[in-house]
Order: structure tokens, then C-alpha cells, then sequence
């Protein structure tokens, strides 16, 4: 038994940051039911896109074209059953199709809403159309991450839809528990743009209350005096590509840590220098500091840099890039994460996935199904939430309002 | 209808955490669960987190009172039976407990006893790298952590070092993951009464929110001119090629065609600079990959000679997802923050600072947030007022 098992969720998401949070209720033994069309499952939306598969496994699949009535009808009444109905359309969407908060929880009042769109219901900006990156350059994510006079450059993969996917599924969670006291569902309005805004929590605060602006700060924190604390290059690449070269993070979060991170290094010359006895020195000394490491570290592989760190208690570790992870991380290997999924895709064959990274002690969540085609469960979805008969589930696909 | 404060509000939970889970605990506790975190007589260590206050590191750190929001702090001395019976008094009528591996009170809490005598306590567990393998003792602050866990080398450019994202972006993912186990389970306990103990691993929570990464190392041969299967760090141009941050006149904006590239070129075309788009040599579908490079070059062209606030809302206004880079303090005047009254005074000892409010709002038991307090040294007055110490 999985700890989520006996939660319906209707899955409206699309894309990515949606996904991702009904996957993580998924992967727990909730039963979703992703909502797709044939209409609408093009490009990154079709099932046997790649990007589909990472974030749909674990989902039954219901194939309703929402611009038909029948099918709006049917939406209704799954909705009426559901637990939570979620969905990251732009707003006012499901009220289009007659299937809002305000015309379901009559019929269902313990249903929980969650609407993960890019700006929140309301405002000026309540109509703007968002992806990661967007949301990234106008939360100031974009800004800050780079390095002195570089504001181009931000987090380099959709971070903050991984982050509103998780603050996405815990939201649910926490008004499934507020539920169990009030006996009362409730709608949820999730702001991505306010997710990756408070993600500055600190820094903010730092900017109403001392009236500071943060800078890009590199690998450096912007308001602790730590150093070194940085990314420094290694030996080993195998070729001149970026995407070769062998890099290592050293972080001496503590003096004791830099004066073991010395030993590390044969306590070279430099290093005894009065400036760096303390952090305040060391940060002073930055550049100097950092291209000294480099020098060093640019002599040896960067997995030898980091056990040499780590066995003297020098927080160190390689840069890894995707086939440092899937082929050379033990940590991976040794908690089985990386995964192929028992039945083959019928487009994609074999196809893959990470684990759920939670181990309960009672209730593993070790169960992961394929991502299903448009459709796929129609019959069995339409006969465990509505009691449909088979014929009827028929008849709706052969008129197409179940397609 | 009437509403509840908090969606947590009846949840009792005890916050044993370090940087790598504190964000779960903040979450829980915004939610309105009710969070006490212990702390050593000598004060919490994260304490010492800048900015502070008044820039002033003796006064209270805005870091330690935006991550430990919303909570009761009780010191207790560990080294005392009385500091070991009130931690144990605060597990024991505990629904919830969090910790980070190696934190302050984790081991006395003698977790493995309690779940016996409260089997449906829920305890999450928060480590770096797991409870087994070669790594399992390996110290990963936040940027270790990122670089082991992939995140770090996807970011930068290159004429940069791989970088970390501002702040301490890998703990938040784990944090989350924390406040998911703690609820997941929790909802079983209600369920079951059966409690249970969940392992949260940092390297792996953060190996899953990768986007791309691992896609690429599986699918690569699908996606495009083969560029193998690890893709470098370059700046803000996306896996995808279809976004990117561009220089306009102001300021800088990311700028894609997605999700309508016709909807695009119609506008280019309107603004009579289309350029070469419409060329043979760009028409046959098996040059697509060519033209999407070409229109990502006019538009680079395109978006160079407009002002970027003008650029920006134009370009929203036809539906297209392009984003303003606004500095920190652009985001603090923003328009849309203001207009859903987002920002929240938090009262930090005698300073009162504006600062974030929720990621999400809900209409029945929405978020109240509680003074932030320095610690208070009566731990079996705090144990009373909680109603802690009564047996449930």
C-alpha cells in the first residue's frame, strides 16, 4: 500500500510544472487521471515526446476533447467524484468549460481546486502567458544568477517548474489535511510567478529592510563571508567541448575546514599567507584564493579532488553532468534510482525514469507504470469513477467526444 | 462560510533541521501547522545566516526569520535531564517530526523509541547522499550538493565557471520534498494510525528536478542534431534552443517564439521584419532545424532595437511568453505583486520588514504569520502554553 492510495485527482496539467506535481501524487498511490485529447497531445504534449514521458508516468489516461459538450458534461461529473481537480491553464479556463470551482462544489463541497497558473487569479498581469523562463526573468532568478556584469544568464533548465510542481503538490496535501478537520473542500490559487519570487526570501528582506539590492554573486554567498566557495576546473577532460570539461565545488564553510582544505593541498606557500588566516581575509582575497585553487586543482582529476576533500572533512564535489549521474554515481546506483519502466512504450520502446527520492518505511512507492497513450483507460476510468458501462465508453469514442 | 487559520492548523510538529530541510519545516508551519524547533542554549547556528537586520550581525538574521517563520523556538539544554525529558516530552506528543541528519537534538530524540511508544508518529528524515553508499558520509552544503546532484553544471556559460543559482535554491528542493513525505505520511497516519519513519535524500530530490538532464542522456538521439549526451552550460539559451535571453533597448528580455510560431512570424511580418524567413531554402520541413536558428537570429534583431518594458507587454499582449530580466529591485515595485496585495510585513524583534508572502493562496484557511521571536529559554512554559505536555 502506497501512502496516498484512495485519492482521486483529476489532472488537467500540461507541460511541465503541472505534471510534475500530479506525478509526485502518482509515484504516492494516488489515482490520477491525466485529461489529454488527440487534439491537444501534439509537440511536447504528445505522449511519445520524450519530454511527455518524463512527467506522466503513473497516471491513468482519460481522453476527453473539451470543446465538445458531451465530453464537458462527463468533465462534470468526474469532477463531482474528484478529490482534487488541478489544472495550469491560463485563468478562467475550466469556467469556460463549465467545470470551475464555483459550478462544482455545490455538487461536490469537500473537492479541492488547484490552479497552477503563471500569475495568480487577479491583477494586471493575471492574463500572461509563462513558461519557466519567463518566470525566471521576472522574478529576478535571471538576474541574479550569473556573475558580475552578466544579467543574461539565470538558471539553466526550468527550475521554477520543478519548484511550483512541489509547492503545487504541497498545497494538496495540505488542504486534504485541512479537510479531514473542516469536512470542507477548498480551491487553492497558486501564482508560479509568486513561487519563484519568494524563492529571494532573504534577499528581499535584505532589500525592503537595509535597502540593499542583490547582485549576481557566482558560486559565492552573497551574504556570509565563506571562501573558498567555489567551482574550480580539473584535469581529465576529454575533448576541447564545454560540455567535457571536469570541474569540482570546494566549499570551506569554516575556518577548521580551510585549514584542513590547506593539508589537502601540502600546504603550499601561498596558502600560510596572514590574509587567509581568517574568512574575512580569504574573501577579501577572492581572486587571488580562487586562481591558486584553480592552479592546483587544474593537476587533478576531479573525483581525486574530492575524496582527498571529503576524507578530511572539506565539503568537495565533482560537477557531474548527466553521464556523470546515470553512469559513474554510486549514490545513484547504490539506491537504485535510475529505472526502466517493465513495459515497453508502444512508440518510444524502452523508456526510463528517476525514482520517486522518498523511502517510507511503511509504504514504499516502488510501483511505476508507463506513460499511457490518449485514451488508453478510458474504459477502465469511466467504470471505476462513473460506473459507465463499456458500450457507452464505446459509443463515446466512436462519436469522438471520448478522443 | 467560516474560515479556519492555516490549513495545519491542529498539526503538532517539531522542527530538528539544518539548512538542507528547513524549508519544509517552513512550509508546514506558513500552512499553520504548529512548529516548535529546538535549539541549543548557545542559539541556533543558522542564526548567524546574513543579511541581517540593520546589516548588523548582532541584530536578528533575516535569513534564520524568513526560513524559521511561523515557528516557536525553545532552548534546551541537551546536556541536562531536564533538556532531555522536555525534548522528549515535544517527540512524543509530536504528530510530526523533521530532521536533518547530524542536526542539533536529532540523535537524543531517540526517534527509533518514540515510534514505538507513538506508532503513528510520522519522522522524516532529511540526509545528504542516503543512509548507505560510499557517499553517505560526504558534507555537501548547498553548492557540493548541486554540483554532485547535476544542477550546477547545467548553469553559466563559457567564459564561467559551472554555477550555483542564487540562494540556496538546491535546499529548497529538498525542503519540499521534506513538507511531501510529512504529509503524505501524515495523511496515511490519519488514515491507518499507522506512523512511519520516510527517508528524504538531498542528492537524489535534487537529481529529480533536473528538466532536461536526464532526458537528454536517454532520448538524445531524439531531439535533435546529435550533440551527445551531456549538454554544456550556455548561458540562458534553453535545451531547447527556443528561448533565450536577448539585449533590447533598456534592458535585457528572454525572448521565444513558443508556443506560437506562427503567431511570431504573423508579427515579425506586421512589423516588416521578417528578413529572410520566407526563403525556399527555410520552407522544406526538413530544414526546420535551420529555420528555428534563423528566427531565433531576426529575432535577436527584432527585439535589439525595442525598448524592453514596451517589447515586454506587447509581446504579452499577443500571448507570447516573453520575460522582462528585472533586478531585485524592479521585482519589489512590481505591478502584479502589488495588485494581489502579495508582500507581508514580517515583525522581526523590533523591526518591522516587508517581505514575501505565500506561494499560494487558499480560500478557505489562509496564512497568518506569527511575530518572529528570539529564543525563549522557558522551555516548560513553552511546553504549558502548547498544551504539549498534556497527554493526547
Amino acid at each position: 500500500m502506497r501512502p496516498l492510495e484512495g485519492i482521486k485527482v483529476l489532472d488537467f496539467t500540461h507541460v511541465l510544472a503541472g505534471p510534475f506535481a500530479t506525478r509526485l501524487l502518482g509515484d504516492m498511490g494516488a489515482d490520477v487521471v491525466k485529461i489529454n485529447s488527440v487534439a491537444r497531445a501534439t509537440a511536447i504534449n504528445a505522449t511519445n515526446n520524450p519530454y511527455y514521458t518524463m512527467w506522466n508516468r503513473n497516471k491513468r489516461a482519460l481522453a476527453l476533447d473539451m470543446s465538445r459538450d458531451e465530453a464537458k458534461r462527463i468533465g462534470k461529473d468526474l469532477c463531482a467524484k474528484a478529490d482534487v481537480v488541478i489544472d495550469n491553464f491560463s485563468v478562467g479556463v475550466l469556467d469556460r468549460w463549465g467545470i470551475g470551482y464555483d459550478l462544482v462544489s455545490p455538487l461536490n463541497p469537500s473537492v479541492i481546486y488547484v490552479q497552477m497558473s503563471g500569475m495568480g487569479q487577479g491583477g494586471p498581469w493575471s492574463d500572461f502567458v509563462t513558461y519557466a523562463p519567463t518566470i525566471h526573468a521576472l522574478s529576478g532568478l535571471t538576474h541574479l544568477t550569473g556573475v558580475e556584469g552578466r544579467e543574461d544568464i539565470g538558471i539553466g533548465f526550468s527550475y521554477n517548474d520543478h519548484a511550483a510542481g512541489l509547492h503545487g503538490a504541497v498545497a494538496i496535501l495540505a488542504a486534504i489535511q485541512a479537510r479531514r478537520s473542516t469536512g470542507k473542500g477548498q480551491r487553492v490559487d497558486l501564482s508560479q510567478f509568486e513561487v519563484g519570487v519568494n524563492l529571494l526570501g532573504p534577499a528581499l528582506l535584505d532589500l525592503f529592510g537595509n535597502g540593499r539590492a542583490a547582485r549576481p554573486a557566482g558560486n559565492r554567498l552573497p551574504y556570509d563571508e565563506v571562501a573558498p566557495h567555489n567551482c574550480y576546473p580539473c584535469a581529465g577532460a576529454v575533448s576541447d567541448d564545454i560540455a567535457d570539461e571536469r570541474w569540482v565545488a570546494i566549499a570551506c564553510m569554516s575556518d577548521v575546514q580551510w585549514h584542513e582544505f590547506r593539508r589537502v593541498m601540502g600546504e603550499p606557500e601561498w596558502s600560510s599567507a596572514p590574509a587567509y588566516a581568517t574568512a574575512k581575509g580569504r574573501v577579501a582575497a577572492i581572486e587571488e584564493l580562487d586562481r591558486q585553487i584553480g592552479l592546483w586543482t587544474g593537476q587533478l582529476d576531479a573525483a581525486e579532488v574530492m575524496a582527498r576533500c571529503q576524507a578530511a572533512g572539506v565539503p568537495a564535489g565533482v560537477v557531474q553532468n548527466s553521464i556523470d549521474l546515470a553512469e559513474n554515481d554510486p549514490q545513484i546506483v547504490a539506491s537504485n534510482f535510475l529505472m526502466t519502466f517493465d513495459e515497453p512504450n508502444p512508440v518510444l520502446g524502452t523508456t526510463y525514469g528517476d525514482r520517486l527520492p522518498l523511502t517510507f518505511g511503511v509504504t514504499p512507492c516502488d510501483t511505476y507504470t508507463r506513460v499511457r497513450d490518449v485514451g488508453e483507460d478510458n474504459a477502465s476510468v469511466l467504470s471505476d469513477w462513473l460506473g459507465m458501462d463499456s458500450e457507452d465508453v464505446v459509443k463515446g469514442e466512436n462519436a469522438g467526444y471520448f478522443a | 462560510m467560516t474560515q479556519e487559520v492555516g490549513a495545519l492548523s491542529k498539526v503538532r510538529i517539531v522542527d530538528l533541521t539544518d539548512e538542507r530541510a528547513i524549508y519544509g519545516a517552513k512550509l508546514l508551519a506558513d500552512l499553520g501547522a504548529d512548529v516548535v524547533r529546538p535549539e541549543p542554549p548557545e542559539g541556533d547556528p543558522l542564526r548567524q545566516r546574513g543579511p541581517f537586520c540593520e546589516d548588523d550581525p548582532d541584530e536578528p538574521s533575516l535569513w534564520h526569520a524568513f526560513f524559521a517563520s511561523n515557528r516557536r523556538f525553545v532552548s534546551l539544554d541537551l546536556e541536562t535531564q531536564m533538556g532531555l525529558d522536555q525534548l522528549t516530552g515535544l517527540v512524543r506528543n509530536a504528530d510530526v517530526v523533521l530532521v536533518s541528519e547530524g542536526a542539533f537534538g536529532v540523535t537524543e530524540a531517540n526517534l527509533d523509541a518514540t515510534l514505538q511508544t507513538n506508532p503513528a508518529l510520522v519522522w522524516v528524515e532529511c540526509s545528504s547522499f542516503g543512509r548507505e553508499g560510499p557517499w553517505k558520509d560526504y558534507l555537501a552544503p548547498d553548492l557540493v550538493a548541486g554540483a554532485l546532484g547535476g544542477a550546477v553544471s547545467t548553469t553559466g556559460d563559457a567564459d564561467t565557471p559551472p554555477l550555483k543559482a542564487f540562494g540556496d535554491l538546491n535546499f529548497v528542493v529538498s525542503g519540499c520534498y521534506v513538507a511531501i513525505a510529512a504529509l503524505s505520511a501524515l495523511y496515511h497516519a490519519k488514515e491507518t494510525g499507522q506512523g512511519q519513519r520516510v527517508h528524504v535524500p538531498v542528492h537524489q530530490c535534487i537529481a529529480s528536478c533536473l528538466e532536461h538532464v536526464f532526458m537528454w542522456y536517454w532520448y538524445s538521439n531524439l531531439l535533435g542534431p546529435a550533440r551527445g549526451r551531456a549538454l554544456e552550460r550556455r548561458g540562458s539559451l534553453h535545451w531547447s534552443n527556443m528561448y533565450v535571453v536577448m539585449q533590447a533597448v533598456g534592458g535585457t528580455i528572454m525572448v521565444t517564439p513558443t508556443p506560437d510560431i506562427d503567431a511570431q512570424l504573423a508579427w515579425l511580418i506586421e512589423a516588416d521584419e521578417f528578413e529572410d524567413l520566407f526563403e525556399p531554402q527555410f520552407q522544406d520541413p526538413a530544414n526546420q532545424s535551420q529555420f528555428m536558428a534563423r528566427l531565433m537570429e531576426v529575432l535577436r534583431s527584432f527585439v535589439g532595437s525595442k525598448d524592453v518594458k514596451e517589447l515586454f507587454l506587447e509581446a504579452q499582449s499577443r500571448h507570447a511568453p516573453y520575460g522582462w530580466v528585472l533586478p531585485i529591485e524592479k521585482v519589489g515595485e512590481n505591478p502584479q505583486l502589488e495588485a494581489r496585495d502579495w508582500w507581508h510585513p514580517y515583525s522581526i524583534g523590533e523591526h518591522v520588514v516587508k517581505g514575501p508572502g505565500m506561494p499560494y493562496r487558499f480560500s478557505q484557511t489562509p496564512w497568518q504569520m506569527k511575530p518572529y521571536v528570539e529564543t525563549d529559554v522557558d522551555a516548560e512554559r513553552v511546553l504549558q502554553d502548547l498544551g504539549w505536555d498534556n497527554d493526547r
